[in-house]
């Protein structure tokens, strides 16, 4: 059997939809992702990693294949028909025959670790039941061993094996087994990371996890590299980098399903023991998910009405019950800094004081009012390593997600306490300051803040300024002390 | 053929390199650890890996030599480290040791390339001619080639001048393997800290080990009661260390050591770079490590007196200071420490810890809340002696959440205070004058409730003895200022 030359496409490892009250198959949403991702795809995969194969009946992988079939216009399905043991995964590969599949995907053998013999047997008795093309997969991640060349070698030799799905991500790998087996059998990407340069090394098409959220910019890429267009291929590539990276490392299936749900296509949770969110994927990165889609126009970005803090500064700490008259009597201390453009744009306003005075009471108050959105936080270098003075951060605006509040309690943090430490090292805070004085840093980062480097430059160049006016502030003059 | 020695037995601590500010080699601090340790070793073994060798020059390295031979005199072996990347630099570090007097040389596996077991071999062939007696050294954590069972054996039987191997790698599959190959014939000694009662048990000659710095005393202690069948005592015995070597030898070695060791009025300053101070061996470690020495049974941080003065009033107390903690607490209007624990991830802890006057910012705080939106915000005042204001540093959403907070968070905190009062951070005398607010983070995925409590536990106890001490220094900040690692700052 010659390779089909309709493997060198763009397929999604389409998720399994399941209903949120027992886990059973949800057909409908099923068949709704087919028809949101169909277009751009030239064909569709079901039952494979991403579709939580390992806890479907072999009924259930039957039925995704059927409904598959039925929603496919036409296009190739290929089923997943992977098992650990060989009479399993080979029933699964004539059920699949029997549902009109176009190809079997067939995942090394897992769990226990089979010799090499064991596994060229248990790919050639699959190989010998059925009369579909069949796909090899290497996924060392999950089956905790690499498909070894030599036995990709032998099994090239088969009629029926047309193809091997590399999904290491290890791009020696995937040039050793083009090398050798290339002229036989096609090889398919399977590595969201990767697609590119493997593409450019010779790979013919892909089975991937995000080609049913972005199957477009796979197309994309793969007509770049044909036409020879690298740069063109880089930039498509380069703008789904990181969500690839999240799909690949940080959830798999899971991630997958969270951006689908996030998107509006009601995917529905993974099986347990996987958990929607909060296991394999953090909360962090489906707040990160969520703002990468709205980067490449997936979703629609939330409205916001935002405004720096301005007007006169000793102004601006009236939530910690301190005024301008307090400032002056109390002897307080008061600096704002502001940099970064558009949403790079930081402004950090920061007011000092004795413990022992109404700053130390505001201090304390705050530690002890969680305000959803606005919680403040000491400022440290890294965990255990605390800066001194005690400097509370608080964000001056509610943060609305994680993510928003990570730009503040990561990059913003950090800013803040180096430039405390470098204050520090230079003199300019004194051991006295250290062990009577404490500071609170407002913080203000814009909403839609995306780069953390970015954004840790301008919260180092704000704070860097602020605490120059707070050490070199003049008491008594400070409603002069506005931002310009 | 390879022999056994009657002297290759017991407990070797494998010292570490003291240096002073200047960075250069601590002569008198060395001197110093030497004499503390000789009375409970059976031996010596200088520029190992906890020596931090790959960092010394070989002047220095045959100085730590010199040195050690002159402490130890007729009153113990010295089994000296001298092993290098290249065949050349061992021969020459085999020699100069020879010649300043030591014992035997301890050769760890060339390392960085790793040359084929052939090369092995015949890189410690070409050792064996020099006539020092040798010591295999099979550490592939670091030296990245872990011996198989024939090449040791091959090693061991075919050479002559070979007495023995340490074995560090804690592979017990490997160790047994040794144990039924070569047992008799030379001696095999265990170097992995945490399985050394395993090994002793097994019929392990002895063993040099980092932790041998800190409690050499202990180790006898386990060695002897193996050596007469008494297993169990050997098993309470392993057992009441068995965090502290876990710390050890799971954190950057010498770095552990050395804090150790000062913590202990030893002082040997730091690691040289890129070891560094809160890198490998991180502050929480160096909290837990201390909390370890100070346990009944290893005993080697110990009590002193401290005066807190508040208000005016001197109230002394006893407790585990350190070298440099103050004699006096003054300032009680604000002190501020902050603790954190892990792993896992999940379920780490991390705590704001506010202790100060009760007619101070602090219970002012406590009063001003609870008058308003305490129960709202769900903060929990836990106690009364002293006062604890308990706040959750996120809004807490879930029952889970909720949980996971107020039973399990909630009842490390306590704990961490109940520990604090009885070691004396927290003096009795002082309960009625203080008040403290813990800020207390659990994260939305935690589950594990034993480990929130834990983590919980740990990180108080470490906040609570911070805002005592006025830790961390200015020099801590200052040090690490450009090094430190946020684990937050970065994109996934």
């Amino acid at each position: 059997m010659s390779s089909p030359t309709w493997l060198e496409g763009v397929f999604p490892a389409l998720v399994t939809p399941f209903e949120r009250a027992d886990e059973s198959l949800d057909e409908s949403a099923f068949r709704h992702l087919i028809q949101f991702c169909l277009p751009a795809c030239d064909g569709l995969v079901t039952g494979g990693t991403t579709g939580e194969f390992h806890t479907l009946s072999r009924q259930e992988r039957k039925r995704l294949v059927e409904i598959a079939v039925g929603e496919a216009e036409g296009k190739p399905v290929i089923a997943g028909s992977g098992a650990s043991g060989t009479t399993e995964a080979i029933d699964i590969a004539i059920d699949a025959q029997d549902a009109g599949a176009s190809a079997l995907l067939v995942v090394t053998p897992y769990f226990l670790h089979p010799s090499d013999k064991g596994v060229y047997q248990h790919y050639s008795q699959i190989a010998a039941r059925v009369d579909l093309p069949i796909i090899l997969y290497n996924i060392p991640q999950v089956v905790d061993r690499v498909l070894p060349r030599p036995v990709v070698e032998d099994l090239a030799d088969i009629d029926n094996v047309v193809a091997i799905k590399d999904s290491s991500g290890d791009l020696t790998y995937t040039m050793e087994i083009l090398e050798f087996v290339g002229d036989r059998i096609q090889v398919l990407i399977g590595h969201d990371e990767v697609v590119l340069p493997a593409l450019a090394g010779g790979a013919a098409g892909m089975i991937l996890a995000s080609a049913q959220i972005y199957p477009e910019v796979w197309q994309a890429v793969k007509q770049f590299v044909n036409e020879g267009n690298l740069t063109a291929a880089r930039n498509a590539q380069r703008q789904v980098q990181k969500l690839s990276r999240i799909f690949c490392r940080h959830g798999g299936g899971v991630a997958v399903k969270a951006a689908l749900n996030a998107m509006g296509v009601r995917v529905g949770r993974p099986r347990a023991p996987l958990k929607a969110v909060g296991g394999a994927l953090s909360h962090e990165n489906r707040a990160e998910i969520r703002l990468e889609l709205e980067k490449i126009g997936k979703i629609e970005p939330k409205p916001s009405d935002f405004a720096y803090p301005s007007g006169d500064l000793a102004d601006r700490f009236s939530d910690l019950n301190v005024d301008a008259e307090m400032i002056e009597s109390h002897l307080m201390k008061v600096g704002s800094g502001q940099s970064g453009k558009d949403i790079n744009q930081v402004q950090i306003d920061i007011i000092a004081g004795a413990k022992s005075g109404p700053l130390g009471d505001a201090y304390a108050v705050q530690m002890t009012y969680p305000i959803h959105g606005r919680e403040a936080l000491a400022a440290i270098l890294e965990p255990a390593l605390t800066i001194r003075p005690a400097t509370l951060i608080m964000p001056s605006l509610p943060q609305r997600d994680l993510r928003q509040a990570n730009m503040i309690y990561g990059p913003v943090q950090l800013a803040i306490s180096r430039a405390i430490a470098n204050a520090l090292a230079d003199g300019e805070i004194t051991r006295d300051d250290v062990d009577n004085q404490v500071m609170i840093a407002s913080v203000t980062v814009h909403p839609k803040a995306l780069d953390r480097h970015d954004i840790y430059l301008s919260a180092l160049d704000a704070a860097t300024q602020a605490l120059q006016m707070v050490t070199s502030a003049v008491v008594g003059d400070l409603r002069t002390q506005e931002v310009a | 053929m390879g022999y056994k020695t009657s002297w290759f037995k017991g407990i070797f601590p494998a010292l570490v390199t003291p240096f002073d500010a200047n960075n250069r080699l601590d002569e008198t601090a060395y001197r110093r650890l030497i004499q503390h340790l000789l009375p409970d070793v059976n031996g010596l073994v200088p520029s190992g890996t906890t020596g931090e060798f790959s960092y010394l020059s070989a002047k220095e390295r045959i100085r730590t030599i010199e040195i050690a031979v002159e402490e130890a005199g007729d009153r113990v072996p010295v089994a000296a480290g001298t092993g290098a990347t290249s065949t050349k630099e061992a021969i020459e570090l085999t020699e100069a040791a020879k010649s300043v007097g030591a014992s035997a040389a301890l050769v760890v596996a060339p390392y960085y390339l790793k040359p084929n077991f052939n090369e092995v071999y015949d890189h410690f062939r070409a050792l064996d001619k020099i006539g020092l007696p040798l010591i295999l050294y099979n550490l592939p954590q670091c030296a990245g080639t872990h011996f198989r069972w024939w090449t040791a054996e091959g090693m061991l039987l075919d050479l002559e001048n070979v007495i023995g191997i340490k074995d560090t790698s804690g592979d017990m599959a490997f160790f047994a393997a040794l144990m039924e190959k070569v047992r008799d014939k030379v001696s095999i000694f265990v170097g992995h800290d945490e399985v050394a009662l395993a090994a002793f048990s097994m019929g392990a000659d002895g063993a040099i080990l980092a932790s041998a710095n800190l409690i050499p005393d202990v180790w006898q202690r386990i060695i002897s009661a193996v050596q007469s069948n008494d297993l169990e005592s050997a098993r309470e015995d392993q057992q009441l260390i068995q965090k502290l070597v876990r710390i050890v030898t799971r954190t950057a070695g010498p770095q552990a050591v050395k804090q150790g060791l000062t913590a202990m009025g030893l002082p040997m300053g730091d690691a040289r770079y890129p070891i560094m101070p809160g890198g490998g061996f991180k502050r929480e470690d160096f909290e837990e490590l201390r909390l370890q020495l100070e346990t009944t049974g290893v005993d080697k941080i110990h009590k002193r007196e401290i005066t807190y003065s508040i208000n005016g009033v001197d109230y002394p107390t006893l407790t585990f200071a350190l070298p440099d903690t103050p004699r006096e607490i003054a300032g009680w209007d604000l002190r501020v420490g902050e603790g954190f624990a892990g792993p896992p991830f999940e379920e780490l802890a991390h705590v704001d810890l506010l202790i100060g006057k009760v007619k101070g910012p602090v219970g002012r705080a406590i009063d001003t809340s609870m008058a308003g939106w305490g129960s709202e915000r769900g903060l929990r005042l836990m106690r009364q002696r002293p006062q604890v204001l308990l706040v959750p540093t996120v809004t807490l959403r879930t029952a889970k959440a909720k949980r996971l907070f107020y039973d399990h968070a909630a009842r490390g905190v306590e704990h961490a205070i109940d520990q604090s009062i009885q070691d004396g951070f927290l003096p009795e005398t002082i309960l009625d004058e203080i008040a403290i607010i813990a800020n207390v983070f659990v994260h939305p995925s935690a589950s594990i409730a034993m480990r929130v409590f834990g983590n919980n536990a740990k990180a108080t106890r470490h906040a609570i003895r911070k805002a005592i001490e006025n830790r961390p220094s200015v020099s801590e900040i200052v040090t690490e200022k450009d090094s430190a690692r946020h684990p937050f700052r970065y994109s996934p």
